[in-house]
């Protein structure tokens, strides 16, 4: 009778019928479909804590009540530890960490030689890991880190404090590492991460790490090897196959623009693929203007706007920018703030037939009438699909931009006193951006905004001390990189978040009446709650990060 | 041989009894009174006749030298004698030791629910049933309280087959007679499926000689009791108003297109509202124009529910069958939505080779169909402005922007209305049964329970205001669901020496279930007409799903009765059950159980002495039950392929068929084994004053261990973290009385009272360390340990800041102010966190209770009941909706109680001024949202009258009987705090609706 009663399961697998390399490259496939698995409150491109949270957005929606977790993270008021919402992200970003490394515990199942791809896809496992740590580490700081060796029975044992957060940084960068070893310069699927991305990351990681921090995640130090390493790993990036697009638009537009010469690691998304909705970037549905789709979150700020106004040499107004409301009929401003926020009366996404009305932004008296426009496109793209009452698009989402790796480069040389060698990087960026002016015009031809952007010339416009050359850097960085998710993580990495954004709120505040009760407080507000429901699970081992 | 005559009466009334069956014993000669109670029948003077009726003591008398026997057949009031099914056998309710129900079938069946159960609420001590409004009338049972983390739905056995699902499937016309197997001891010998509780339904049968023909029919009318009161488009306005204002932010600048003509009063400083002034069109497009809607009105209709049966029975010497066809249609109070049912029923048994063999079936064939839908969140959160139709109404109006993205409410159940499913159940036995030799009897029962779900639903596209869906999409599903219960049991009685009465009982039964289910999808369909959207005649993208699940139980099961002197009765049993969803190592469960009785009232000292009582039983059961509801995969290590959250495109492309992954989702554990409950159970029936008093009382202790469950895991596991393990256990308490009072005060007038109470006390005793906050708690101090399952932990609400004075004294409280809530810090550090929870309630209640009345007056019967539920805590979800206006969504409408609000000019309110924000963090869990649920309902009252048997006679009928009556006829009590409409249903679920029918019952 126990004969009878033995069934095989139905329907599922059980880890004996997974024996084949075939079986093994499922594994990776999943870790990378990981990436692409967020929604709308818990969206991977973590537009709500990097761009929200900073100076660069507002929640926008309907009114503060819309989201209203969002509206606490962008005020830093009623933060607290059993918000549900940081807990699910905290979830699926373990979800990936945890899809990778059973990827690598399955590759030891198999030799190089039954399975030649082992060590290539070893390498892509511990790429994708060190992702997923890492927006952990900058949301959360510390956090509890296991590998594939950790046995999942002990998981709840391993506390979120067993490594320094320097350990930390050294655990993620060691996995990009190990992936620049491995990894082809190149891979035949553009979805998969190759030697350069790793070096990319690599450049990242150990810039994040190279900033020592205090108490008050103040910055007591700065690791001038680690700082090197950044520029020894760009410097592979740079001298790639990778290299700036001729036109800033091109990293924002869809179709043939996708994995362009400038993206070095970018996510996936797609449809009429066998799912219902397809894989669409479902993080990010709710920034779609009301006019054209639903729900008009992510609200470029009134500073933001300000920020790319360009004085008569063409600079940017480092101190005053703010003083007044950029007036476009008589100020100049740098081309990118039109490929970064769309304004009323501008075509949409370049689209000179589609033109932006105040209409489209739901609440214009609470959040103002800019709109997002990077990760959003022409409501034409057969990507654009209505996922009832939300719209999502299957562009990819760039985590790493060739930009962005050149910047790390110049912000390691200006830590290091070498401003200097930093000059030509910011200006190639510069240059581009002047040049990206093709698209920005009405359906008459003329420009949308009066530009002007000049390269810095020490001597000439500026002078070029490590001072001026790191202001200029972190302004470059805004101008460049805003909305793409780096702001506030910035902020906390350069140790500045407090006074910049409080002087945000002070003067933000008299503009747009629910920043009323913002206030950030320095020593806490640079992360996340560890939420409470894991300290509960990991029967208080956890502990909580301060001033929560 | 002679003929033999007579005339069969009730002992009490003397009123003649037609219908009885009298049979001349140990043959197949019989006859049935008549309308007079007379019989003739032919007998030899050695034979002795068998009298019997349901409902009466059956007497045999021998013939001897009389051709008159005059019977008089006492009242069976308190069925000591009548049988009882307790499973795989049958018992006579006086040898029971059981704690066994038996319910009512004919006051069951006096509400005008779809599922027989429902009408059982407050009938019987010890089962709580919870029900909504639904046309389906789904039905959540807990006999004697919750008794573990994991299901606790009862096991139902329908004519000896096993089944856990709806019984909205089975027409309550065809139940002869329904159990509650209510405590360990009873129920036992189902074994591993026992631990809730066992009901065992036993449908109609023919009774011998008697062609009957039955015809009900009824027709009921349901309503809304009450509606909650939403603010009107004005309302609305006057809040908004207050929102913003209260703010320090220009209300003419809100993002819907209210606005408003309002100044500062010069002497006062105070801002006042002349004027709520409302656009005249919604939209550019001028296609919505402005309402003033109340969509609870426009969602909800007058329901009505027809429910006919017709029935024909016979019984020969032979054989007998049972045959009926029922129609139930309950279109319910909210628009579109609709239950209905056909069944077909057919049972019959055949005597064959001198009578040893008796060959049967059961079958019953139904088919079911519903619209679900009840949008009574939806209807809540839309703004009253909003129409529910275009100004040239051909379209739907909807949100425009600003406003909340809820769909039109109205629009969801038009659009939904032809998405109905068909559910066809099978559900029947064909036995066979020997009487081997005298004593001993040979049953082999084969049942089948197949269910064939089949649905198409089809989304239209739409346009509702800035909401639209251009596409739309046909989903098509099917679900084959079989399931067998093969049991042989082999029965032997025997009774020695007129003192010794043994039964024993052995058995084994297998059980197997199989499901299989599909579903595939397509999109584009150029019409959208119901006779045209298959799945060929879309034109765009296709998609599909499905899966499948099997698992099987073995058991082996033996029981014993033993009865000395008719007083002292001793039950053991013991069942051995294997099931597939257990590894190896702990496959098989033992389920032992014994109960003693004491019939102290057959005793000679007692019957001499104690008079007053008839009857005095005191029973003692003690035994062990299981429960195996977990995932039948639980013991594997499981991945899955889950194509949309493991495909990437890794190509680029796009689009297409993407490669794919696997997950981990569950990790295996092989030592997983049953889930037990054992339970000791103290009971003592009793029947006074000459059975005019009858009654029982139960006391029980249940401890469930080793509870399956799938806890919550720390995040750090990711997807692969579920683990079923047997990780909790489980306490409960109760008391259970039962008492009934029959009074005849004339022929014409008797009284019939019944009453019911019942209470229990659950804690949870052990859980994982690990997930022990995971059930409410801080973890240090406080968990649930020692509490009763579901308690609730938050925060407690001390009534509102009404001065600067008490705002700058309290404690620190982010975002506290006059007339926001003031959180107790309850652990005096000065700072109101997540520390300061504690235990704020429990959903469950004091106690529980039901009155039954029947009072009969010549033709005239009457009828009423009467159930209460006292001190629950229930949360009124209500509440975050009708208090508040951004503690939900403030896009969305607001009860008028909000127009009530805390305000510098209404300093008493209790409810927190109107906020844009809820920067207080009003949305925590607190007292604020818990309240005292209890209520007492009129459940049900029916007036009838049975016309004389006269007059009826001429037209070929055998009774007539017309009755109007009602379900839930009004609340008579209910908690002052309950801030709510019903405390029986204080969520977002279908209403429970008053009810009035009217019907007739036929028998020719």
């Amino acid at each position: 009778c126990n004969d009878e009663l033995d069934l095989d399961p139905k329907a599922i697998l059980s880890e004996d019928q997974i024996s084949t390399p075939q079986d093994a490259e499922r594994f990776v496939i999943a870790a990378y479909s990981e990436l692409g698995n967020d929604e709308i409150n818990r969206p991977f491109s973590l537009w709500p804590y990097g761009n929200v949270r900073s100076d660069d957005a507002y929640k926008g929606g309907r009114d503060p009540g819309d989201g209203q977790h969002f509206h606490f993270t962008e005020t830093f008021t009623n933060l607290t530890p059993n918000i549900s919402f940081f807990d699910e992200l905290w979830f699926h970003l373990y979800v990936g960490v945890r899809r990778a490394n059973e990827g690598l515990r399955i590759m030891e199942n198999f030799t190089d030689d039954d399975y030649p791809a082992k060590q290539t896809r070893i390498g892509e496992l511990r790429f994708i890991r060190g992702h997923f740590y890492f927006e952990l580490k900058k949301l959360f700081n510390r956090i509890p880190y296991l590998d594939e060796n950790t046995d999942p029975a002990t998981y709840k044992d391993v506390t979120n404090v067993e490594f320094t957060s320097d350990e930390l940084w050294e655990k993620i960068a060691s996995d990009f590492e190990f992936a620049s070893e491995v990894l082809p310069q190149v891979q035949s699927q553009v979805g998969r991460a190759d030697q350069i991305a790793a070096f990319a990351y690599l450049a990242k990681t150990r810039l994040y790490q190279a900033y020592e921090k205090g108490e008050t995640h103040q910055v007591t130090g700065i690791n001038t090897a680690h700082l090197q390493e950044v520029i020894a790993a760009a410097d592979k990036v740079l001298a790639s196959d990778h290299a700036l697009q001729s036109d800033y638009a091109n990293n924002f537009l869809p179709g043939p623009f996708e994995n362009g010469v400038e993206s070095v690691f970018a996510v996936q998304f797609s449809k009429d693929d066998g799912t219902t909705n397809g894989r669409l970037n479902f993080g990010d549905m709710l920034t779609v203007p009301q006019g054209i789709g639903c729900c008009d979150f992510q609200k470029p700020s009134q500073n933001l706007v300000n920020a790319f106004r360009t004085d008569e040499n063409g600079l940017p107004l480092f101190d005053t920018f703010n003083q007044n409301n950029v007036d476009f009929a008589n100020n100049t401003v740098d081309p990118r703030l039109d490929h970064t926020v769309s304004r009323p009366g501008n075509p949409w996404k370049y689209q000179t037939d589609l033109i932006v009305e105040e209409n489209w932004s739901r609440a214009p008296q609470i959040y103002g009438t800019f709109n997002s426009l990077k990760e959003n496109v022409s409501p034409d793209d057969p990507g654009f699909t209505n996922v009832d009452p939300f719209y999502g698009n299957t562009k990819t989402r760039v985590i790493l931009r060739y930009a962005d790796v050149m910047l790390f480069k110049a912000e390691a040389l200006i830590e290091l006193g070498q401003q200097d060698q930093a000059l030509s990087l910011i200006n190639a960026l510069r240059e581009r951006a002047a040049s990206s002016t093709t698209r920005l015009v009405n359906a008459d031809g003329i420009a949308l905004a009066n530009y002007e952007l000049e390269p810095y010339q020490p001597g000439v416009n500026i002078e070029w001390t490590q001072a001026n050359a790191r202001k200029a850097l972190r302004f470059e960085r805004r101008m460049e990189l805003s909305l793409e998710g780096h702001r506030f993580f910035d902020l906390v990495r350069w140790g500045v978040a407090g006074p910049v954004l409080n002087q945000y709120f002070s003067i933000e505040q008299t503009r747009r009446a629910h920043l009323q009760s913002a206030s950030f407080a320095i020593g806490t507000h640079e992360y996340l709650p560890i939420p409470q429901n894991q300290i509960f699970f990991s029967e208080n081992k956890y502990v909580q990060n301060p001033g929560y | 041989q002679q003929t033999i005559t007579g005339t069969i009466t009730d002992a009490e009334t003397n009123t003649p009894i037609p219908g009885v069956n009298v049979l001349v014993k140990n043959t197949n000669r019989g006859a049935v009174s008549d309308f007079d109670g007379i019989f003739t029948i032919t007998a030899t003077s050695t034979d002795t006749l068998v009298f019997s009726f349901l409902g009466y003591k059956t007497v045999s008398e021998v013939v001897g030298t009389r051709s008159s026997i005059n019977i008089s057949l006492a009242n069976d009031a308190q069925a000591l004698e009548s049988v009882i099914v307790t499973g795989y056998q049958t018992q006579r309710k006086r040898d029971i030791t059981g704690a066994v129900s038996v319910a009512d079938v004919e006051e069951m069946n006096k509400q005008s629910a779809a599922s027989p159960i429902a009408g059982l609420k407050g009938r019987i001590a010890g089962m709580d049933i919870a029900s909504n409004g639904s046309p389906s009338s789904p039905t959540t049972i807990r006999i004697r309280g919750v008794g573990t983390l994991n299901n606790n739905d009862p096991l139902y056995i329908i004519d000896g087959v096993p089944t856990k699902a709806g019984l909205h499937e089975l027409n309550p016309n065809d139940i002869a007679s329904l159990q509650v197997l209510k405590d360990a001891s009873a129920a036992s010998i189902y074994g591993s499926r026992a631990a809730n509780g066992v009901i065992i339904i036993t449908t109609k049968e023919g009774k011998l000689g008697e062609v009957v023909l039955s015809v009900n029919a009824q027709t009921s009318i349901s309503s809304y009791t009450s509606i909650t009161e939403m603010m009107d488009t004005q309302e609305y306005g006057r809040a908004l108003w207050q929102a913003n204002v209260n703010a320090g932010i220009d209300p003419n600048t809100n993002s819907i297109k209210y606005r408003f003509d309002w100044g500062v009063n010069q002497e006062t400083g105070a801002p006042e509202l002349n004027k709520v002034l409302i656009p005249e069109f919604l939209d550019q497009q001028q296609t919505l124009r402005s309402s003033n809607t109340n969509w609870f009105e426009e969602i909800s209709r007058v329901g009505v529910i027809q429910d006919y049966n017709v029935s024909l029975s016979n019984g020969t010497e032979k054989g007998n069958y049972y045959t009926s066809f029922g129609f139930f249609k309950n279109e319910g109070i909210i628009k579109t939505s609709k239950f209905d049912r056909f069944s077909l029923r057919l049972n019959a048994d055949y005597k064959l080779f001198n009578d040893r063999v008796v060959i049967g079936e059961n079958l019953s064939i139904t088919k079911t169909s519903e619209v679900e839908g009840a949008p009574i969140n939806a209807a809540l959160q839309a703004l009253p402005i909003i129409p529910v139709r275009t100004f040239d109404g051909t379209g739907w109006g909807g949100p425009v922007a600003g406003m909340n993205d809820r769909q039109n409410p109205v629009r969801l159940l038009e659009d939904n209305k032809q998405n109905d499913y068909d559910f066809l159940r099978l559900f029947g036995s064909f036995y066979v049964e020997a009487n081997l030799t005298k004593s001993l009897k040979f049953r082999t029962n084969l049942g089948l329970d197949y269910g064939d779900f089949t649905a198409r639903r089809l989304r239209k596209r739409y346009e509702s205001g800035y909401l639209n869906n251009p596409v739309n999409r046909l989903e098509s599903s099917q679900t084959h669901d079989f399931k067998m219960t093969w049991s042989n049991t082999l029965n032997y009685n025997k009774t020695f020496n007129d003192v010794h009465e043994l039964s024993v009982l052995v058995g084994t039964e297998y059980f197997w279930a199989n499901t299989n289910s599909f579903t595939a999808s397509r999109e584009d369909f150029v019409i959208e007409d119901e006779d045209y959207t298959y799945l060929d005649a879309g034109t765009g993208i296709k998609n599909n799903s499905g899966f499948g699940a099997e698992n099987i139980l073995m058991s082996y099961f033996g029981k014993v009765n033993y009865s000395l002197l008719d007083r002292y009765l001793v039950t053991g049993t013991l069942r051995y059950d294997g099931s597939s969803r257990f590894g190896e190592n702990n496959r098989f469960g033992t389920f032992p159980a014994f109960s003693l009785g004491w019939r102290i009232s057959e005793e000679e000292f007692f019957k001499d002495n104690v008079s007053f009582i008839n009857e005095l039983k005191f029973r003692y059961g003690f035994g062990i039950t299981g429960n195996q509801e977990i995932d039948n995969n639980a013991i594997f290590n499981v991945y899955v392929t889950d194509y949309p959250t493991t495909a990437y495109d890794i190509d680029g492309s796009k689009t297409g068929n993407l490669p794919s992954g696997y997950k981990l989702i569950q990790n295996a554990n092989p030592n997983l084994k049953w889930e037990e409950s054992m339970m000791s159970n103290f009971g003592l029936d009793f029947e006074l004053f000459n059975q005019k008093v009858y009654g029982s009382a139960e006391y029980y202790i249940k401890e469930t261990s080793d509870i399956l469950i799938l806890p919550p895991y720390i995040a750090t596991l990711g997807e692969g973290g579920n683990q079923f393990i047997n990780g909790a256990s489980m306490e409960n308490k109760g008391f259970e009385l039962s008492l009934g009072k029959r009074s005849s005060f004339s022929n014409e007038l008797q009284v019939d009272l019944n009453a019911n109470i019942s209470l229990y006390k659950n804690k949870i005793t052990k859980l994982p360390s690990e997930v022990v906050n995971a059930y409410g708690g801080n973890g240090a101090d406080q968990n649930i340990l020692g509490r009763p399952v579901n308690s609730f932990y938050g925060y407690v609400a001390d009534g509102l800041f009404r001065s600067e004075e008490e705002v700058v004294q309290h404690a620190d409280q982010p975002g506290k102010d006059i007339g926001r809530i003031r959180y107790s810090d309850l652990n005096g550090d000065g700072v109101v966190n997540a520390d300061d929870q504690t235990w704020i309630g429990a959903p469950h209640p004091d106690f529980t209770y039901g009155f039954n009345a029947n009072v009969s007056y010549k033709n005239f019967d009457l009828s009423f009941l009467l159930q209460g539920v006292s001190g629950i805590d229930v949360i009124n979800d209500f509440k975050y909706s009708t208090d508040f206006w951004s503690v939900s969504e403030t896009g969305s409408n607001k009860a008028t109680r909000l127009l009530d609000a805390y305000s510098p000019t209404n300093t008493n309110s209790s409810i927190p001024a109107i906020s844009l924000t809820d920067s207080n963090f009003e949305s925590r869990f607190s007292t604020y949202f818990v309240e005292n649920g209890s209520y007492l309902k009129v459940r049900n009252a029916q007036l009838g009258y049975s016309f004389e048997e006269d007059l009826i006679k001429k037209w070929g009928m055998k009774s007539m009987r017309i009755y109007i009556g009602g379900d839930n006829l009004g609340i008579l009590l209910k908690s002052k705090s309950f801030t709510g409409i019903d405390p029986e249903n204080p969520g977002f679920g279908y209403p429970n609706p008053l009810l009035v029918k009217t019907g007739f019952n036929l028998k020719f």
